[in-house]
């Protein structure tokens, strides 16, 4: 972006008595048509030798596959799509904002506690569906009756976490980018560029797993 | 900065829409590329499995037909020297028999060789006895005669044993 750029502030668009961020949905949607065109790409023509791009992406998402059969065994494959896409996403949202030009949509924290929000929603319905509503409700009073203090400020807390960690990591990033760019250029910036490359895959996989390990949870059967 | 606003739902939207795709188009043939090739896989285990074990198999027959060969060529082999052997008894005892009979022919053949010359000469000794005789008788038989001509057989004599050398 240019110089003089507020970091943070959004341009704004109003639509049906609700406001949008524009950046953020722009770069959604970005991000949205790279990680489609590379999920095409890579299973167009699924080969049984995989060969370049196909064998990069089957890597990840084979590895996610054995997260998501590790932690929710069975039950899960059906959320194995939304897990994989919610890696891919992140992982390509968190680079874009690494091209000069461009922001990443996770520097917004509507978009990752959106994301953690749906997590979150997913975990609960999942929780009353294999449970059943009353022995949902009464998981949050254990194992003693106060606990459902601790229990709901858990739950709370959940989300929040999960969003405000990749928002975080991901505005700061590029801040610093920026901050590095005007106060020592060329160099340091680009150790730091390199660097936030490795912060923005670490922080979609942190997300991805503890969206994996919070759906784990509420699919499994004899808890406590 | 954190202002919360209605990018939310758009973006849960837009992540679910995301999903929705992935899901349809990627997510559905990747599963199945990676069933087939884990099918392929099992199916070149199998295949590697059973290969091996008729191969096993296959070299166990081998072994046990060259053994089975082994024996049986030292059988021929025994058999081929016995008849040898009784052929050779055969062979030298037929050949002793012929040279036995060969010998016994040529014995019989030499003295009916000499018999048949014996006769001969015997005739031959009759005739020339017979000849000379009738020569004898031929010549008048008187004395003077008989002289010369023992003298002149003497002198003939000498002539042939001598070499007509004067005395």
């Amino acid at each position: 972006m240019e110089h003089g750029h507020e970091i943070g502030s959004h341009p704004l668009a109003h639509f049906a008595g609700l406001t949008f961020n524009m950046d953020t949905l722009m770069m959604t949607w970005i991000t949205m048509a790279i990680v489609i065109v590379l999920a095409i790409a890579a299973t167009r023509r699924i080969e049984i030798r995989p060969r370049g791009w196909q064998n990069f992406l089957e890597m990840a998402v084979v590895a996610l596959l054995e997260q998501v059969e590790a932690n929710m065994g069975p039950k899960g494959q059906k959320l194995a799509p939304l897990i994989i896409t919610l890696f891919l996403f992140l992982v390509v949202g968190n680079e874009l904002g690494l091209i000069p030009g461009f922001t990443s949509p996770t520097n917004d924290i509507n978009t990752t506690l959106g994301l953690a929000l749906m997590i979150v929603v997913i975990v609960h319905v999942l929780g009353v569906k294999n449970k059943g509503f009353i022995r949902y409700i009464k998981h949050f009073f254990e194992p003693y009756i106060p606990f459902v203090i601790i229990n709901i400020i858990e739950e709370v807390a959940k989300p929040i976490t999960l969003s405000f960690r990749l928002f975080g990591n991901i505005l700061a990033g590029e801040i610093l980018l920026l901050v590095l760019g005007m106060l020592v250029p060329y160099f340091v910036p680009t150790l730091w560029l390199a660097f936030s490359v490795f912060v923005g895959v670490v922080q979609a996989f942190i997300f991805t797993m503890l969206s994996i390990s919070y759906l784990s949870n509420s699919l499994q059967d004899d808890h406590h | 900065m954190v202002d919360l606003n209605g990018t939310l739902l758009a973006q849960i939207v837009n992540f679910l829409i995301l999903v929705a795709i992935l899901a349809k188009f990627a997510y559905k043939p990747l599963m199945q590329g990676l069933a087939d090739r884990q099918q392929k896989i099992a199916d070149s285990i199998d295949t590697a499995e059973r290969e091996r074990r008729e191969a096993e198999q296959l070299k166990l027959e081998y072994k046990q037909q060259l053994v089975e060969a082994r024996s049986k060529a030292q059988a021929i082999v025994e058999t081929a020297e016995k008849l040898a052997e009784e052929n050779k008894e055969e062979i030298l005892r037929a050949a002793r028999a012929e040279s036995a009979h060969i010998l016994q022919k040529a014995q019989e053949e030499v003295a009916r060789e000499r018999e048949l010359a014996l006769a001969q000469l015997r005739g031959e000794v009759v005739a020339l006895s017979m000849a000379a005789a009738t020569k004898i008788v031929k010549e008048k038989m008187d004395t003077e005669l008989n002289a010369s001509l023992v003298s002149d057989f003497i002198e003939k004599l000498d002539d042939q044993k001598i070499g007509g050398l004067p005395c």
